[in-house]
């Protein structure tokens, strides 16, 4: 089991730890519910230093890594974040990922903790004809997400530099005169930066942020967090055996990309599935938990599921079967012996307020 | 340290059984509401229902996840605390008062099977 730099913080916290991907991260501090509200309300961080940073150099750097993604990230200009999915050539999803323009020649892909390694070994067999040089240099970077309304009084307060950089941009920097990267982007649907540097510079970051006040959050919160604002997770609405078009990501599916793995199965392609988002008035839905239709017909299934605690709802992401999608859009929930009548929502259940 | 009172009767279950009679009171320990974390939902019994021992009776949920409530003993449901549905987070502030169900037992000698404090205690340590 591995540790990320600030184990020792998180224990000193008296957080509780449980093992995530290989590591044993923080799930919880205060409390789930008094962290989702510090970020929705306030500034939260959270300790994502077991996501894995793999670093593309070299005159081929952009369009190589255009290649690998399904969506645009030719076209996004130097300094910007572009999330994607990474996908077979059959449209199945590897992983999703969030790609950093940081120089002409220089891209930066921040993958999740899980899949690390099968990213890495399906990154590096693509490289073939491009002129790059590949690193994973995961295990020399610790991650920070710092998220919530406060984020840019808390960083100024801190003494960073171009805190009012733009939504989903990203450029290097330097912190207590250490390199680090910084990147307004998150998982939470608040505004906020994360921010890659050395295990030093961010477990001094770390202690600084505790210092003025900054709530340290777990992982249990982030679920809730990015669960409200709709966001999928791999592993739960994505997986080896579904595309980006089955989880409501056709958007990032750029068709008139020239060319990029997958799209030969992903163009003109209907979905299998259909993701919903449904909420119950009482009781909470879980992954796992059977969606039926009008008639009591089994159609999908829970993909993710919690208790919002923003909107005192339980809430959650449903995988429905395509043939099977209800017209009227009637949907219930089977939550142990009780067949639940479900709302169906067209928007996020939170809005967020990020940039 | 989690809170065990001497006078109470308990399961590996972490639930909480208090004897009065023929009449048991059931709720969960403060071992359990700490492990659960902040508590948002509780599906209680009706009142009327039959319980079997090591049965569900219903389930208490954090807001990460849900758990079954397995009867610490056989009877009939004689009374439901539904206080608890509107206010489920009285079972982490109050987890020795914020009783769930009363049972009507039906099977005495199954008390037996009940832990003591002591017998309890060393399932608490994490």
């Amino acid at each position: 089991m591995s540790r990320t730099s600030l184990y020792e913080e998180h224990v000193a916290l008296k957080a509780k730890l449980a093992p995530f991907a290989g590591f044993e991260m923080p799930i919880q501090y205060s409390g789930v519910k008094a962290e989702v509200q510090a970020v929705r309300d306030n500034v939260g961080v959270f300790d994502v230093s077991h996501m894995g940073e793999f670093f593309v150099e070299g005159r081929d750097a952009i369009s190589f890594v255009d290649y690998l993604i399904t969506n645009d990230f030719q076209g996004a200009s130097i300094g910007k974040a572009v999330y994607s999915p990474l996908c077979r050539d059959n449209g199945t999803a590897i992983d999703d990922l969030i790609a950093y323009k940081l120089e002409e020649e220089k891209v930066l892909i921040c993958v999740n903790a899980a899949n690390i390694e099968k990213d890495w070994n399906w990154i590096d067999s693509k490289k073939s004809g491009f002129d790059i040089e590949l690193t994973n240099r995961s295990d020399e970077f610790s991650l920070l997400a710092i998220q919530g309304p406060k984020t840019e009084d808390s960083l100024a307060k801190l003494g960073f530099k171009n805190t009012d950089a733009e939504y989903y941009s990203a450029f290097e920097s330097t912190w207590n005169d250490q390199p680090v990267i910084l990147a307004r982007t998150g998982y939470t649907g608040e505004d906020g930066f994360e921010i890659f540097g050395s295990h030093e510079t961010i477990k001094t970051l770390w202690k600084q942020m505790m210092d003025i006040g900054v709530t340290p959050c777990g992982l249990a919160s982030r679920d809730v967090l990015r669960l409200e604002v709709c966001y999928p997770l791999y592993g739960h609405e994505l997986n080896d055996e579904l595309t980006p078009l089955d989880a409501a990501l056709k958007w990032t599916v750029k068709e008139k990309k020239e060319k990029f793995i997958g799209k030969d199965s992903l163009v003109g392609a209907t979905s299998q599935k259909r993701l919903v988002k449904l909420s119950l008035d009482k009781g909470i839905p879980r992954e796992g938990y059977p969606v039926l239709d009008s008639n009591d017909k089994e159609i999908g299934i829970v993909t993710s599921g919690t208790m919002s605690v923003t909107t005192g709802k339980g809430i959650c992401l449903a995988l429905i079967d395509r043939e099977n999608f209800p017209e009227n859009k009637e949907f219930k929930i089977q939550v142990r012996k009780n067949i639940i009548n479900a709302n169906y929502h067209t928007k996020a259940f939170v809005s967020g307020g990020h940039k | 340290m989690a809170n065990i009172p001497a006078e109470l009767r308990y399961t590996k279950e972490h639930e909480w059984a208090k004897l009065e009679g023929e009449i048991v009171t059931v709720g969960i320990t403060d071992f359990a509401q700490s492990s659960l974390g902040d508590i948002v939902f509780v599906e209680l019994p009706e009142v009327g229902d039959e319980l079997d021992k090591d049965g569900t009776f219903g389930a208490v949920e954090s807001i990460k996840s849900a758990s079954d409530l397995y009867s610490p003993l056989s009877g009939e449901v004689v009374e439901v605390n539904e206080e608890l549905v509107d206010s489920p987070d009285n079972l982490n502030s109050d987890p020795y008062g914020a009783w769930m169900i009363k049972l009507k037992v039906s099977n005495s000698s199954e008390l037996e099977e009940l832990l003591s404090a002591e017998d309890y205690a060393p399932l608490c340590e994490e």
